[in-house]
């Protein structure tokens, strides 16, 4: 890989309570491309996901995560989210009584102001919805309903990427974003997903499964095993992994 | 003036104090009572006998004139203006609730010999401000409301005050729901920075198949209790909702009584309560079934969020019934803001402090959203959020 990256994972260690999850982990995600992280469940895939947005979970008990060439370790989740890092999670959580359209503006203004632009209005707001909320297959209503409650399954993941297209995040992390999606949601999701790239932005897609990378594809699979990085191949890994699992991988 | 040298006080001496002349059997039931201390169950959780050794100068309500205005204006016990058109005059109380639970309802009727009369005709609308301009007082005054058979009168109550200090406000409502009617009272209580306690001591009747829809919104610091008893005859129904938000070391909250006399009345009573710093919220309920009440319905729960380690709240509720006629559930849980959803919000850039002002407005909406005029229900979330900025720097 290029030493072009807009996120470099340094030997990163990591824990959750007493649990060393993430053991000397390197990762560079290069600007415009696609990453997969794959991996046997329990590698520390969410782990990882959870560490570069600052989960309260998580421990940095070593190593660095550097992006745009600053060290992101002690930021606060919100900073690295007003910097352009972005986590599709993989089970959002129901906020009653916060309704979704005041969530979402709340969150594109507080990125404005951090950017130094206007805030936008309700009316604004609700222009620019409009068009992001019929490309995804998303009914109008589902803006004016308490954040994700009695959502369905792929309602949940199609409004995290109404998020991720109105934040425009510069790295986009898609935890699972699969799992739980019907094929015309998955479509609509990919869908999604395939109009943020613009040759800039970064993607690291952490999945079980191959389907998504079918309608995302990848540039590098990455095999994460027992909390590090111990494989990394093109797109033509998926084909092996499929056919042989993660067992016969074996550490580069 | 110190209430607490009533405790001393004999009978007689009462009498001749509080001139109660024609209104002595309000006096022998007060005192039968005696005044409220750390042991009276009402009071329990709240600071009463600071309240009652302060000194106060009586503060005497002259009944004057009353001007016309958009509402009804209360200055220190004394309307100042009222609707055109309304109906609302002077005169002796006829009659209080001698089974009331609170000793202050009895001392707050016989502090107020002449009482405020209300009567709402037709679908009203009315809007009643009260208003505090004196220090060291003690404000006395009682409302006795009637609404109209058949209608449907929503009264908006509200309060502000000079900036006064050791004040006393001792008021309350005899309230009468009456056949087949609906009568909504939201009270919006804010006391931002307020140095003046009250406690206001209500009677609420709901008549046969009547409605009675009870808000309130009690928001910032100081120091206020709110003692209701209510009476639901056949088919009546309460709603009753109850929004506490405090926070430095203020102690506030709700004691009542639901008493279901007639069969097939219902009762729903919701308290949500959000504490911070070193305040204490009050929720102390007590639903009670009579024997009357077969087929009732009777409903309580209380929820509270916990926003500071040193912020308590005492939540009560109870059930006493009867009968084996009838459905009721009722129960009580503390917690704090939930950490995942924190962490959400914050993840998406919004900082932490506004994160926990949308939490906290979220658990609070489906109360405030209850309120249908949407210019009374911005108040209420404006004054919301000015309480979270008095101790929550803005992001």
């Amino acid at each position: 890989m290029s030493t072009n990256s807009i996120m470099t994972i340094e030997n990163l260690q990591a824990k959750i309570g007493d649990k060393e999850i993430l053991k000397g982990l390197n990762l560079q995600l290069e600007p415009g491309k696609v990453h997969a992280i794959m991996g046997p469940n329990g590698a520390g895939k969410s782990t990882l996901s959870k560490t570069l947005v600052g989960h309260y979970d998580v421990t940095v008990t070593g190593g660095d995560i550097f992006y745009k060439g600053k060290s992101i370790k002690e930021m606060e989740a919100e900073e690295r989210a007003l910097e352009g890092i972005f986590l599709s999670f993989q089970h959002p959580v129901e906020i009653p009584g916060v309704n979704n359209a005041y969530f979402l503006r709340s969150a594109l203004n507080a990125k404005r102001k951090h950017e130094g632009k206007e805030e936008l209005n309700a009316a604004e707001f609700l222009r620019l919805m409009r068009g992001h909320l019929e490309m995804l297959g998303m009914k109008s209503d589902m803006i004016s309903r308490s954040l994700n409650e009695g959502f369905s399954g792929g309602e949940k993941k199609r409004n995290e990427i109404l998020q991720m297209l109105i934040l425009e995040p510069e790295v986009i992390i898609l935890d699972e974003i699969d799992s739980g999606l019907d094929i015309d949601a998955l479509r609509a999701v990919s869908e999604g997903i395939n109009k943020m790239k613009d040759g800039k932005r970064s993607f690291l897609v952490i999945t079980h499964y191959s389907r998504i990378l079918d309608y995302i594809k990848p540039d590098y699979i990455h095999v994460l095993k027992d909390g590090r990085i111990i494989k990394t191949a093109g797109p033509e890994l998926v084909a092996q992994l499929e056919e042989h699992g993660y067992d016969t991988i074996e550490e580069e | 003036m110190k209430l607490s040298t009533l405790k001393n006080t004999q009978t007689q001496e009462l009498s001749t104090l509080l001139q109660v002349k024609g209104r002595e059997q309000l006096l022998e039931r007060f005192c039968s009572i005696g005044l409220p201390d750390k042991q009276s169950e009402a009071y329990r959780y709240f600071d009463v006998e600071k309240l009652l050794e302060s000194d106060y100068t009586v503060t005497p309500a002259f009944p004057g004139a009353i001007g016309i205005g958009e509402k009804v204006i209360i200055i220190d016990g004394v309307v100042s203006t009222a609707p055109k058109g309304l109906r609302i005059y002077y005169k002796e109380c006829e009659s209080a609730d001698m089974e009331h639970f609170d000793p202050m309802y009895f001392l707050s009727h016989l502090l107020s010999p002449v009482i405020i009369k209300i009567e709402v005709d037709g679908d009203a609308e009315l809007e009643i401000e009260h208003r505090f301009t004196k220090s060291n007082s003690l404000v006395p005054y009682r409302i006795v409301l009637h609404n109209q058979a058949n209608r449907h009168a929503t009264i908006y109550e509200s309060f502000t005050a000079d900036d006064i200090e050791n004040t006393l406000v001792l008021y309350g409502y005899d309230m009468h729901v009456a056949q087949d009617s609906t009568l909504r009272v939201v009270k919006m209580h804010s006391m931002i920075d307020s140095r003046y306690a009250m406690i206001a001591s209500h009677k609420v009747n709901v008549a046969k198949q009547a409605n009675a829809l009870i808000k309130s919104f009690d928001l910032g610091g100081g120091q206020a209790l709110q003692l209701m008893k209510i009476e639901l005859d056949t088919y009546a129904h309460v709603d009753a909702s109850h929004l506490l938000y405090l926070n430095k070391d203020s102690k506030r909250g709700t004691v009542s009584q639901m008493i279901h006399k007639g069969e097939h009345s219902t009762s729903k009573q919701e308290a949500k309560n959000i504490l911070d710093g070193k305040a204490r919220g009050i929720f102390d309920a007590l639903i009670k079934v009579e024997h009357s009440a077969r087929y009732s319905k009777a409903e309580q729960n209380s929820k509270a969020i916990l926003l500071h380690k040193e912020a308590y709240m005492a939540a009560k509720p109870q059930l006493e019934i009867y009968i084996d006629e009838l459905e009721a559930s009722h129960g009580a849980t503390t917690g704090q803001l939930s950490e995942k959803q924190l962490f959400y919000l914050q993840s998406r850039g919004i900082s932490y402090t506004e994160a926990r002002k949308i939490l906290v407005i979220a658990f609070a909406n489906t109360l405030i959203e209850t309120v249908k005029d949407t210019r009374q229900q911005e108040q209420i979330k404006a004054a919301f959020e000015e309480v979270f900025y008095t101790t929550h720097q803005r992001g």
